[in-house]
């Protein structure tokens, strides 16, 4: 960027935007950096207040513990399990309903779009919709977590949103040429979707990989436990140990490293889905296709 | 090959009538091009054709098929779209093949039949290429590839030309014309743009008003437009129409225009009707800037000259009504036409038009 072109209230005005993407880019980054340093310390140095930036006297003993315990890889496997089944559960029903409500052809449209988004606003609340999961059967089990928040309302109309905005010219040329509404869906909007479906997947997995309050409530069986469920058990178990949290002053590890350690493998693996994701999150996927 | 019949074909989106009723035969092998201006309802005939809408009343027949409700993909139709349609994220080779693909067709037919297109399209060195990284001429070759891959009875074409760049267009034309002459395919052209017409065209659909003002070839358009409507649309620049009053000068009659007497051609239609209230359509080629034998002078205002290199435009305006001449120059020069005062007129080269219904009156009989 040349700055010369610029005037001095417009160079001022960019500065001062810098400085506050800064700010707050440092604000966001901190925690992360801080919970890492943590989950490298000794238990002593954390207590002590000593950490803030790198960690001090370096130990993997936080992480030891962790790793050791049977019940972290169980609940890890099952985080694994409710995030990827639900995320493919999830496309599995947004994706052609989004379709199906944006075909201009779909006899009572504004109906259905309606009853789709009056779910984003009014809903039954949290008793009714246990006692639904409990009538289902849906208690304590892998498939209620999976199917039970499959349908998400926002996703569906963000991703009909995207569908109208593809020229209708695409759809014609495809009907000409012979393909069903299955085949346009799979053979055309879905490859001219990589941008909005990458952001509903990345929704969908973040969702479901941070869920923790429903797992919570209708799950009851420890071996189908998700991390989040399973982290917050930790912690309470620690937090009543006495002797646990009396005993730290020495210790290699401490409650605080042992919660960082887990904090930190329970980040990992969504931090490290992003970047496969962003790369369809290119714009202009659309380009020399049709001429506007 | 197949004919195409439209039989008071008609499209209404609620109460409003966009088709209203129209009658069209289209021989086998015909270029037939639907002209006239935006919102006539020449696209809308052309959907409606390739199912693309429903037609709300009349029939359309491909051959001998009612196909009022047969679906778009097995009318046995191919249309190319005025803004291309070609799926960004596949390959030149892929889209002409898309057709095909779903039509299971098997692998190697469709890798040969791709190929033969590429090369009559002069495409085969960018089969790999995604259409973003075509040219708007390529890209348009592509969307013709498209079409003539699956070897339809009819082609539908959607004002193709008009997202390219005038020369472009003019080469496309040709191309168009081309592969029509090769293929022999009916084809069915829609535009707004009445040189395509003239140029493409066996025959000229003209549409005003979701209404047939007249079908026909381009020469007996230009030369015997059936109203005001299809004069003013077909030409370029369009016929000059002027509002007059005919007499009976001597037992000739002629056409006062202002303070000007224009002799005009013998129509049976005008016999006895003095008085009577004209338009006067003449050609701005048709123009003389000396006299002959037979021709009526006529006084102009000269507002402007636009030169175009061998020929020029004369802007001039006659009884106030705005009046354009096509006139050669010499060799690019127009100091000649600078000058101009008078022009003159040949009797047997001007059209007369009722004032009130715009109609033309019968061509001149020859004695």
């Amino acid at each position: 960027m040349n700055m010369n072109l610029y005037s001095r209230g417009d160079k001022f005005f960019a500065i001062c935007i810098m400085v506050l993407v800064g700010l707050f880019t440092l604000s966001t980054l901190y925690p992360f950096i801080y919970i890492a340093a943590v989950s490298f310390s000794s238990g002593f140095a954390v207590t002590s207040g000593q950490v803030t930036i790198v960690p001090i006297d370096i130990t993997f003993a936080a992480y030891d513990r962790v790793l050791s315990d049977p019940m972290f890889w169980n609940a890890y496997k099952n985080t694994f399990i409710y995030t990827f089944g639900g995320t493919f559960v999830s496309l599995l029903i947004i994706i052609p309903g989004a379709y199906a409500l944006s075909r201009p052809q779909l006899k009572g449209r504004r109906f259905w779009n309606f009853m789709v988004a009056f779910t984003m606003w009014f809903n039954a609340g949290m008793i009714p919709f246990f006692l639904n999961m409990r009538d289902l059967g849906l208690l304590d089990s892998y498939f209620g977590i999976i199917i039970g928040f499959a349908c998400n309302a926002f996703n569906i109309i963000l991703l009909r949103n995207f569908f109208e905005g593809i020229p209708d010219s695409f759809t014609e040329a495809a009907r000409m040429d012979g393909a069903n509404d299955f085949q346009v869906l799979w053979k055309v909007f879905i490859p001219l979707s990589k941008p909005a479906i990458a952001t509903i997947t990345l929704f969908c997995i973040v969702a479901r990989w941070n869920g923790f309050f429903w797992a919570m409530v209708l799950l009851q069986d420890e071996d189908k436990l998700p991390l989040q469920v399973y982290l917050r058990r930790v912690i309470a178990e620690l937090t009543d140990d006495e002797e646990f949290v009396s005993s730290t002053v020495n210790a290699l590890y401490s409650f605080e490293t042992v919660t960082a350690a887990i904090m930190v493998c329970s980040i990992v693996p969504i931090l490290m889905i992003y970047p496969f994701i962003q790369k369809y999150f290119n714009k202009g996927i659309m380009l020399g296709g049709v001429k506007e | 090959m197949s004919g195409v019949s439209l039989s008071k074909m008609t499209k209404r989106y609620g109460i409003v009538e966009v088709v209203r009723g129209i009658d069209l035969e289209i021989k086998p092998q015909e270029f037939v091009v639907l002209v006239g201006p935006s919102g006539c309802g020449k696209s809308t005939t052309l959907r409606m054709i390739a199912g693309l809408e429903e037609i709300s009343d009349g029939t359309v027949k491909i051959g001998d098929r009612v196909i009022n409700e047969v679906a778009p993909k097995d009318r046995d139709v191919a249309m190319v779209f005025q803004n291309y349609a070609l799926y960004p994220h596949l390959s030149v080779f892929e889209n002409i093949a898309f057709g095909l693909r779903i039509r299971k067709v098997d692998k190697k037919v469709i890798t040969q039949s791709v190929n033969d297109v590429a090369n009559t399209l002069g495409l085969t060195e960018y089969l790999e290429r995604k259409p973003a990284d075509l040219s708007g001429g390529q890209r348009q070759r592509v969307a013709m590839g498209r079409a003539i891959v699956r070897h339809p009875k009819i082609f539908l074409f959607d004002e193709p030309l008009s997202n390219l760049d005038a020369k472009l267009r003019t080469q496309m034309r040709a191309e168009i014309k081309r592969l029509h002459k090769r293929l022999k395919v009916t084809s069915i052209y829609v535009t707004h743009d009445q040189i395509e017409a003239m140029t493409l065209a066996d025959r000229i659909v003209v549409m005003n008003d979701g209404r047939i003002e007249q079908i026909g070839t381009p020469m007996e358009l230009f030369n015997n437009p059936v109203n005001t409507f299809v004069a003013g649309f077909i030409g370029s620049p369009p016929m000059n129409q002027l509002n007059a009053i005919v007499n009976d000068v001597d037992g000739r009659l002629v056409a006062k225009v202002g303070n000007s007497l224009i002799t005009l051609p013998k129509i049976k239609a005008l016999a006895n009707s003095s008085n009577r209230e004209v338009i006067v359509g003449i050609r701005p080629e048709h123009v003389l800037l000396q006299a002959s034998a037979t021709s009526s002078p006529i006084a102009i205002e000269l507002e402007l000259v636009e030169t175009l290199g061998s020929e020029a435009l004369l802007h001039t305006q006659i009884a106030k009504t705005p009046f354009v001449v096509k006139a050669e120059t010499r060799f690019g020069d127009v100091s000649h036409l600078d000058k101009v005062t008078t022009l003159h007129i040949e009797p047997d080269l001007i059209k007369v038009f009722d004032a009130d219904t715009g109609m033309a009156l019968a061509t001149a009989i020859q004695d």
